[in-house]
């Protein structure tokens, strides 16, 4: 009985203990993964009539609007999220160029990060693009991150009832993350 | 959370295989040959095992990557190392484990020469693929794969917890041919799968979508079964979970039914052929099951902003919720309750022995009543065996051959060399002692590995202590 106890033991043994060699497993510490994640963001046309009230036959300059976007706030994106590029692009039929603001709001209502652009002036016969780039990184990821809703808001510098034409947005982000 | 996984996975790797026991299939010192064969040709009077001691196995494996490979000491980046196994390793790699406790184990020869059988036996075993999109898509992100199409059917992974308990017969019908049947019934203590997933994800860009991108999850049918695992969600504390498991191991779980058939076929004097096909069951999930299914079609092209005329401090549309809602209408995600059977992962053996060298006789000149006509014992043996196990995305097969060698009347050993999905070169070493009628069997295999098992694909380790009384 003892014979085989004892081979038993040396060969456990030896399979628990002599087995790991030149091994780290500390390593795992250091195990990052670094995706790049790709995301439509918004999209809309706005149409020239929405900058002119026909019936009260006033210009209307500055069209708003503001969409949840819950996904982009909270501690698990805040720590992982390392740099965030917005890439917005514009193509402008109506002829007149625009300003457009994305604020950042948090749950109160406060901006916590705010961006802005112009758009050149389209033309009917030949879309005009205008691409717009963001890049947040460093302490505005804080900001961006404590926001939970987007403002858009789009101001054109003068309007009259015979504006034609369509403003047409496209847009993703890029989320550069780091999860360790 | 991330790093236990991962670990966890890595451990998975480490101590776990496929149940191929090409070690003691087909080696009479022990009766776990009974179990890998009902067919074998029996030469005992009974046998006992020793509670809880007479079968131990585990076996482990990883294909495609191995423990040294991310986790060396060689200086470089482990993330490096992580992202140079991925691009090794492909959707049909996996890691499995294995593991089994024999409770009781017993058998005698009635008189009307049957060898009856029989004993009760807890099993583990987990398969989990590896789901290569998904890793590809969590590491990298799908920024420079556009157009890449992430497949669902990557997910493919089973676990159970299982007692089977047993009983079979064994018979040799004439002077060449041995057959035996074993039936087995199955508790599930607890069980958890995820196969026959369908679908994709696939970001896109082309002229005129309504966005930048498209995101389409296309053909998704997506599928989490478990059994035993909803009431465990409301008990305190893991001391209750185990204790509530293991009362389910005496029939309090989901029942379930199945066969072993095996024959050995003495060609000649020398010469015979061995098959046993294993698990031949079914087991029926009909209580405490809770079955998660996703199932649908859907593209997001991300936010559309509307602008509306809006009066007096109205709100505008709910666009988000809006949204969340319309994914969760196209792709739902259920939670049922209903009953399911699942199949047990069905094994194959088979094997030709050639017997040579000299006669193992009781006593040499006597008859063997029990063997007339048929082949005889001798001191070596050499042959081929062939296992395959059916597994959620197809079979696992292995092929060995191996030389067998009795060494005096007490010890017997054999050493056995394995080509399967882990690795093409296994080697495989098993001894056997009897003392009087004590027995003491230990297998493993992957011995080239042992001095540094990081590197091992695979390990399995056997062994017991059983009661043995000859025939005299």
């Amino acid at each position: 009985m003892k014979y085989p106890q004892i081979l038993l033991v040396v060969l456990l043994s030896s399979i628990v203990i002599s087995c790991f060699q030149n091994t780290d497993f500390d390593q795992a510490n250091d195990v990052v993964i670094t995706p790049v994640v790709e995301l439509d963001l918004i999209y809309f046309d706005i149409d020239a009539s929405q900058f002119y009230d026909v019936g009260t036959d006033t210009p209307n300059l500055v069209v708003r609007d503001t969409t949840a976007i819950e996904f982009i706030e909270g501690n698990d994106i805040r720590d992982a999220l390392v740099r965030a590029d917005f890439l917005f692009k514009f193509s402008n039929t109506i002829p007149s160029n625009f300003s457009v603001n994305f604020d950042f709001l948090n749950t109160n209502n406060e901006v916590r990060y705010a961006s802005f652009t112009q758009v050149n002036a389209g033309s009917s016969s030949l879309p005009v693009e205008t691409i717009y780039i963001d890049n947040v990184e460093n302490e505005e990821i804080e900001n961006l991150t404590s926001s939970n809703k987007v403002v858009i808001t789009v101001t054109i510098p003068s309007s009259s009832a015979s504006l034609f034409g369509t403003l047409n947005l496209q847009s993703k982000a890029t989320y550069y993350l780091e999860i360790d | 959370m991330k790093k236990i996984l991962f670990i966890l996975a890595i451990c998975y790797s480490i101590i776990a295989v496929s149940q191929n026991k090409q070690v003691l299939y087909n080696w009479d010192v022990s009766p776990q040959s009974l179990l890998l064969n009902p067919g074998v040709v029996v030469d005992q009077k009974h046998h006992y095992g020793i509670p809880f001691l007479s079968g131990f196995h585990i076996n482990g494996g990883t294909s495609g990557v191995t423990v040294f490979d991310i986790f060396s000491d060689d200086g470089r980046d482990i993330n490096v190392k992580i992202a140079e196994a991925l691009t090794n390793i492909d959707s049909n790699d996996f890691f499995t484990a294995t593991q089994q406790l024999e409770l009781i184990n017993f058998g005698w020869r009635s008189k009307s020469d049957y060898y009856f059988s029989g004993g009760i036996y807890q099993e583990f075993d987990f398969i989990s693929y590896l789901p290569k999109d998904f890793l590809d898509l969590a590491r990298e992100g799908n920024r420079d794969y556009i157009g890449r199409a992430y497949n669902f059917d990557h997910i493919s992974l089973r676990a159970d917890l299982l007692t089977v308990y047993h009983f079979g017969f064994n018979k040799k019908i004439t002077d060449k041919l041995t057959l035996g049947l074993r039936f087995k019934a199955y508790s599930s203590m607890i069980s958890a799968s995820s196969t026959g997933n369908t679908g994709t994800f696939t970001t896109t860009q082309s002229d005129g979508t309504p966005n930048i991108y498209e995101h389409t999850v296309e053909g998704v049918n997506v599928e989490v079964k478990t059994s035993g695992y909803t009431s465990l969600k409301d008990v305190d504390g893991s001391s209750q979970v185990v204790s509530d498991v293991l009362g389910r191991a005496f029939f309090g779980g989901n029942l379930g039914l199945g066969f072993d058939f095996g024959a050995t076929y003495e060609i000649n004097n020398q010469l015979s052929a061995t098959a046993s096909i294993l698990d031949v069951g079914t087991i029926f999930h009909s209580s405490d099951t809770e079955i998660y299914k996703a199932s649908g079609n859907y593209t997001l092209d991300g936010l559309e902003i509307l602008f509306p005329t809006i009066e007096n401090g109205e709100a505008t549309f709910p666009y988000y919720s809006d949204l969340e809602d319309e994914i969760e209408r196209e792709i739902p995600v259920d939670t049922l309750n209903n009953a399911y059977s699942q199949m047990r992962p069905a094994k194959i053996n088979a094997g030709l022995h050639y017997d040579f060298g000299r006669s193992l006789g009781r006593n040499s000149g006597d008859c063997d009543c029990r063997n007339m006509g048929g082949k005889s014992q001798r001191v070596s043996q050499v042959g081929v065996q062939y296992y395959d196990v059916f597994r959620p995305k197809g079979i696992q097969a292995a092929g060995t051959v191996y030389y067998r060698r009795q060494i005096g009347n007490w010890l017997s050993t054999k050493a056995t060399y394995t080509v399967d999905s882990y690795s093409p070169s296994n080697i495989g070493l098993g001894m056997a002692l009897s003392i009087g009628t004590l027995n003491f069997h230990l297998a493993a295999d992957n011995l080239l590995d042992l001095t540094n098992i990081a590197k091992a694909n695979s390990l399995s380790l056997q062994f017991g202590f059983n009661i043995i009384v000859e025939e005299l």
